[in-house]
């Protein structure tokens, strides 16, 4: 498999070969001009791959922020006699600011209901130019575009195909900027798990704006280089069903594939050339394709194809979980954000919350020392993983403030609490399972990133850099956790254990101060609790302090410093191990009677122990 | 990347690469000089308005049957190249672009839309490619506010001159002279609201209403209930048959029932679809099918019957459409004679001198240098149709002769 | 006066349509988490094939029985096909496009066959409009409000009074803990996009006589059906219908009182608004995710 890298200068060598040959062949002008309007698709289409391939959110209203720009372009031009560079730049900026408008719903709104929103914007957009006569011209539109003359050169077609390129090619670049990145990686995080994105201190609505406004502004591109090929604007180009054809451009060619947006768009406009011999039935037959083609390749040709080649190739090669955790690997020590210095990593006060008339944790107070383990256990429904979740920042309290190494943090957000040192996993893992195993590590370092996002899409040195150093110090994790062989595969894939080991690898790319590990131990097998014990304590005496909430009372008794009990909500024993195994509350907690006792460490406690409160 | 759309396309890349290749450096268009003896449309042939695209078609195709039978132009059979644009503006610009510099025809013939010929404009006179509408009656098609247009022409009505010819009848027709206006929100219908409100003025008359409606609305309730309040006991229509029905439909329901004078976008189809209800709605036009015709126009009507396997006249959706395509290829045939070429330039310069007696009305010459003589058919030679009996009929032939 | 007895009874003859469609909608939704976008064209191709074998000479009821029947069955291929196959993750949006194919299939192949132009069915409540003052409304009209909060109610009744009511809910509450149940929530989905296919083919054929059944009737219709379905929170079937019969009104009123271009921009400005401000629908469930 080439590097990706290699990869993209081999397609950008490709095109550029095709271009000047389609040239050298002295086409005709209508040839041209499909070639051009493929050509500005495909920006549209590359805009919204990273919309939807990365960052997950569908838009059904794409065509109106291409005909943002195109209108933009063609009524600065037509009104105003503004020149094609300017007019382009303010298609560019409208159609940005449109998109980064559209990208606030997002921050409530999900899936479906997201889809009507961009549907309604759409349709929303498309009677503004129908109505707003005195600006749009209405339906019939803006006529008599000049032509486009950049330092009194005049673009004519044969120049206009080369500066359509050109942004093509520009295009293009961005789009693969992005997806190897740690914006593109981040993208994709929130798309495939919102939690842990947060945990990971993704800001959810910083990404998917971003995600928005970069579709948009190419889409804005595009749509003012339609404008001045075209010299005419109508709504109808930018209708619903528009709306729908870009969509199936992306899909068709394969979501999230760097060559996916560009097949997409030109299958579809010279199938659709190709269909006029069809007549009357050429919508029909279209349509036919498109179903064909889902179902042959549910996840689009390029798509399809490269899951066609992984699928040959990663029989070859057999891969080994190595023993974890490896000591030779370092942890390193953790980050330091904040001015206040306490022992006490973590302070609860009187920390409560109620969901409806449920109090599932009721006035908590807690205090984890730094460096030691901490460990939460109690019943089924005891309030641990709401008090974990708490602490986190993925419930706001009701009431309460938290204390995180002495700066008052209650009622923040979990990114903002990750992006302070506090990293977590989850009770049923939250991988981001689409991504390789070594991009999931990753992800954990978005934080750490300092190159900003025009270094990024320049590929300054800086960045250069920085990505370097971290993916050989995500390659070192994985070395930690013994899944080194699996760099390259998709999170999904792992077997379970290996899952919970990736999750820890992760939550350690964010080099935490505190780390919350929500019941790391449950399908684990033997083996890989002895090992996630050794890791624990390897962590603990790197100065990271952890928090555990786990059922595993042996494994508890084993690694932790200070236990707290909970039950029904509320703190009912606190203290060392020995202070906690003999407190009679515990037992009458977890049994009832008390005729059983914890003293035996080697027991495991029967898992769903029902005792009142809802899980 | 699938550049190449189909062998066919294949093909023509390298046919049109060996051609061009000497020219193209030099950087004068190949086309310029010889064009191919075929004319091609751009028309709606599928979609819901794909009986207007056919109707044109039918006009085309019989013509250029009855000129090949008799010899051709200049010794050469004349082809036919349809495309299909589904109505779709940009989809014309594509065809335009394909007839002009890849099938190098002679001419182009427009379709139905106006929004379509107007977004060819700058495609044809960049290419240098004669454009003959025969439907498209927007005014701004042919009369452009900038620029000079030189190869758009028209065998159609305009706009500008349907307006007080629509008003004129309505006002013979109304007895309160409140008339009322309802245009759909499409490039044609908003587009012909400055030519009526010229006519009105011109006229003296007042409109008491100015309703709008979009494509595929089915209740036009709303609307007609303010035209109604307002007085209005005549309505003129900018709207074709989907809407118009819908119209026929919302009226009957709120009670309200003016005189209807229309612009041509209702077809013979919507006497077929609203029945009598449509009876009494008169619709401006060139020409009419059913009824008494003349032996050109019999001879014409048998030869389209068998070619298209038609019953009876009304199944001529558009009838006045089909007719001027009909007028249209005869003069650009006779453009050509004049020309003595299949040469795009002479042709054009040929349009102002062709003298011709179509079945639409007399053209001497089709054209003339001013811009608004772009359009061959005067105002004078529009004629009033009505419905009756679901048949789209000359008004003259129908009870709804001015009473 | 008599508009606005006029745009009301407009309005709820158009928002019965509305929320009728809306709430087939919500039947597939519960059962297979996924939304249909061929339901605009199921609504019109209800309407146009019991045009078409009335057309025939068929009886009325026979026509509607048929017309009925072949949505229905329709329905269920769409489901098997072109929503399950594509409908496997969470996140999955195939189903989405597949369904809007089949919608473009449906509807050019009704244009090619059909004609463009509408046609009426016939029906004794059609044929004359009762008048009330300014206003008049045909019988036909008033069917559809009815007939969507006679569905809704009759949905509540099947779904907890009858077996296959029961596992349809059961479904809609947990697809795996049904699974389980042994219940075949495929066969349920299959029968859920039956259903809603039906109802949607019914409202076509109920609005037929009064606004001519055309291959174009279903396709904006469709989409307004899922806004008001989405807006209105797509789990509650009074809320698609409440919100279905005031969108059609809100509709009538615009058009009345400000113009009919602004309905359309207004009417899903307030769709966006409305979604801004219940992110779950204005009568949906909140769902809390559990990390």
């Amino acid at each position: 498999m080439m590097s990706p890298r290699v990869q993209l200068l081999l397609i950008l060598a490709a095109g550029a070969i095709f271009l000047v040959v389609f040239r050298e062949l002295g086409p005709s002008g209508y040839q041209l001009g499909l070639l051009m309007r493929t050509m500005i698709l495909m920006i549209v289409a590359i805009g919204l791959n990273i919309l939807i391939g990365q960052a997950g959110l569908v838009s059904l209203g794409q065509a109106a922020i291409y005909g943002l720009g195109a209108y933009v372009a063609a009524w600065l031009a037509v009104r105003h006699n503004v020149s094609f560079l300017p007019a382009i730049a303010a298609a560019i900026l409208a159609s940005a600011c449109c998109g980064a408008i559209l990208a606030y719903p997002t921050v409530r709104v999900r899936g479906a209901y997201f889809a009507v929103i961009t549907i309604a914007f759409g349709l929303v957009f498309e009677n503004i130019l129908i109505e707003w006569l005195s600006v749009t011209g209405g339906s019939q539109g803006l006529i008599g575009i000049p032509r486009g003359n950049v330092f009194g050169v005049v673009l004519t077609r044969p120049i206009y195909f080369w500066v359509v390129a050109a942004c093509l090619f520009f295009a293009f670049v961005v789009q693969y900027n992005i997806m190897h990145s740690r914006y593109g990686r981040a993208m994709r995080a929130t798309a495939q798990s919102e939690s842990a994105a947060r945990a990971l201190g993704i800001n959810l609505a910083g990404m998917r704006t971003l995600a928005f406004v970069i579709s948009a502004a190419l889409a804005g591109l595009a749509g003012g280089l339609y404008a001045f090929l075209n010299l005419y604007v109508n709504y109808e180009t930018f209708s619903f069903f528009h709306s729908v054809s870009f969509l199936l451009m992306v899909v068709l060619g394969g979501l999230g594939t760097l060559l996916g947006p560009l097949l997409g768009a030109s299958i579809l406009t010279y199938i659709a050339e190709a269909l006029q011999n069809l007549r009357e039935w050429q919508i029909f037959a279209f349509s036919v394709l498109l179903a064909a083609v889902m179902f042959v390749m549910p996840r689009g040709i390029v798509g399809s194809l490269s899951d066609l080649y992984h699928h040959t190739t990663s029989r070859a090669r057999r891969r080994e979980a190595e023993p974890w955790p490896n000591h030779q690997i370092s942890v390193e020590p953790a980050t330091l954000m904040a001015e206040h210095e306490t022992d006490a990593a973590l302070v609860t006060e009187g920390l409560t919350v109620r969901f409806g008339g449920l109090t599932a944790v009721d006035n908590v107070r807690l205090s984890v020392y730094a460096g030691t383990v901490h460990a939460l256990i109690g019943p089924n429904g005891a309030g641990k993983s709401s008090l974990l979740n708490l602490i986190s920042g993925f419930y706001q309290p009701t009431s309460g403030d938290v204390l995180f190494f002495g700066e008052r943090v209650g009622g923040r957000q979990s990114h903002e609490l990750a992006r302070r040192g506090m990293a977590r996993t989850f009770q049923n893992t939250e991988l981001f399972g689409q991504m390789t195993v070594l991009d999931n590590v990753l992800v954990g370092f978005h934080t750490h990133y300092a190159s900003t996002l025009t270094e990024t899409l320049l590929r300054l040195p800086r960045f250069r850099r920085e990505e370097f150093a971290f993916r050989e110090r995500a390659q070192q994790l994985l070395c930690l956790v013994g899944l080194s062989d699996y760099a390259d595969d998709e999170a999904r894939h792992l077997p379970f254990g290996h899952q919970r080991r990736l999750e820890i690898a992760r939550a350690l790319a964010l080099r935490p101060r505190l780390l919350l590990l929500d019941e790391p131990a449950a399908g684990l097998t033997h083996g890989e609790i002895e090992d996630l014990k050794r890791l624990i304590r390897l962590l603990a005496d790197n100065e990271v302090t952890v928090i555990l909430v786990e059922h595993h009372v042996e494994m508890v008794m084993a690694v932790s410093d200070h236990i707290t009990v909970l039950d029904y909500g509320k703190v009912i024993a606190a203290g060392t191990v020995a202070d906690v195994r003999d407190n009679p509350k515990v037992i009458e907690a977890y049994f009832g009677r008390g005729n059983l006792s914890l003293k035996r460490p080697d027991r495991l406690l029967p898992e769903p122990v029902e005792i009142g409160g809802a899980k | 990347m699938i550049l190449i759309s189909s062998p066919t396309g294949l093909r023509a890349t390298v046919v049109a690469a060996n051609a061009l290749l000497a020219i193209a450096l030099a950087g004068t268009p190949a086309w310029a000089q010889k064009a191919e003896p075929c004319i091609a449309g751009s028309w709606e042939l599928t979609g819901p308005i794909a009986h207007m695209g056919l109707a044109v078609r039918m006009g085309v195709e019989t013509a250029v049957d009855e000129i090949n039978e008799a010899g051709g132009v200049l010794g050469r059979k004349l082809r036919v190249i349809a495309y299909d644009d589904q109505g779709e503006p940009s989809r014309a610009v594509d065809n335009a672009r394909r007839i002009g510099e890849q099938d190098n025809c002679i001419a182009m013939i427009g379709g139905f839309r106006t929004p379509n010929a107007l977004a060819i404009r700058p495609v044809v006179s960049e290419i240098g490619l004669p454009w003959m509408g025969v439907m498209s009656a927007g005014t701004r098609v042919i009369e452009w506010e900038q620029g000079t247009n030189e190869w758009m022409f028209r065998t159609s009505m305009k706009d500008r001159w349907v307006a007080p010819f629509l008003l004129k009848k309505a006002l013979e027709r109304s007895s309160n002279k409140k008339i009322g206006l309802m245009f759909e929100a499409t490039g044609w219908g908003q587009g012909a609201v400055p030519d009526i409100e010229a006519a009105a003025k011109g006229l003296e008359v007042k409109l008491v209403g100015k309703e709008t409606f979009n494509l595929k609305d089915q209740d036009l309730s709303a609307q007609l209930i303010r035209l109604r309040d307002g007085g209005a006991d005549t309505v003129v229509y900018y709207g074709v048959d989907p809407e118009g029905q819908a119209m026929l439909r919302s009226m009957e329901r709120i009670g309200y029932k003016p005189t209807i004078v229309s612009a041509w976008g209702l077809s013979a189809k919507l006497g077929e679809a609203a029945g009598t209800l449509a009876d009494g709605v008169f619709v401006a036009g060139t020409f009419a099918w059913t009824g008494q015709l003349d032996a050109r126009a019999e001879g014409i009507w048998k030869r389209m019957k068998t070619k298209f396997s038609l019953e009876n006249p009304g199944q001529v959706s558009m009838p006045s459409g089909t007719a001027n395509a009909y007028d249209a290829v005869y003069i650009i045939a006779e453009a050509l004679k004049i020309a003595g070429s299949f040469d795009r330039a002479k042709m054009r310069d040929a349009f102002y001198k062709v003298k011709y007696n179509g079945i639409t009305g007399t053209f001497d010459p089709a054209f003339e240098l001013a811009a608004e003589r772009h359009d061959s058919i005067l105002p004078s030679q529009y004629k009033l149709l009505a419905y009756y009996k679901g048949l789209l009929m000359p008004v003259e032939q129908t009870p709804y002769v001015t009473k | 006066m008599g508009e606005i007895v006029q745009y009301l009874l407009n309005g709820l003859t158009l928002g019965g349509i509305y929320a009728l469609l809306a709430l087939g909608l919500y039947i597939m939704w519960e059962a297979s988490k996924a939304a249909n976008f061929t339901h605009g064209d199921i609504y019109m191709l209800g309407a146009i094939v019991a045009v078409v074998l009335t057309e025939r000479g068929l009886p009325l009821f026979v026509s509607v029985t048929a017309s009925v029947a072949i949505a229905a069955v329709v329905g269920a291929l769409i489901e098997r096909f072109f929503v399950r196959p594509f409908n496997t993750e969470p996140h999955s949006i195939g189903w989405m496009l597949t369904t809007i194919a089949v919608g473009m299939m449906i509807e050019s192949a009704a244009t090619q066959t059909y004609g463009s132009l509408g046609r009426q069915l016939p029906s004794i409540l059609a044929e004359k409009p009762i008048r009330l003052g300014g206003a008049g409304v045909y019988a036909q009209e008033l069917l559809l409000p009815i007939a969507a909060v006679a569905t809704m109610f009759g949905l509540q009744v099947f779904y907890r009074r009858t077996r296959l009511g029961r596992a349809m809910r059961a479904v809609a509450a947990d697809r795996m803990a049904a699974g389980l149940m042994g219940i075949d929530s495929n066969l349920v989905a299959l029968i859920a996009f039956a259903l809603a296919a039906g109802i949607g083919a019914l409202t076509g054929i109920l609005i037929a006589p009064v606004l001519p059944a055309l291959p174009t009737m279903g396709a904006l219709t469709g989409l307004k059906a899922f806004g008001v379905a989405i807006v209105a929170g797509i789990s509650s079937a009074r809320g698609v219908v409440i919100v279905g019969l005031a969108y059609g009104v809100m509709e009538k009123f615009i058009e009345g009182y400000l113009s009919t271009g602004a309905r359309d921009a207004l009417g899903f400005s307030l769709v966006i608004l409305a979604l801004l401000a219940f992110p779950q629908g204005i009568f949906g469930r909140g769902e809390v995710k559990k990390v």
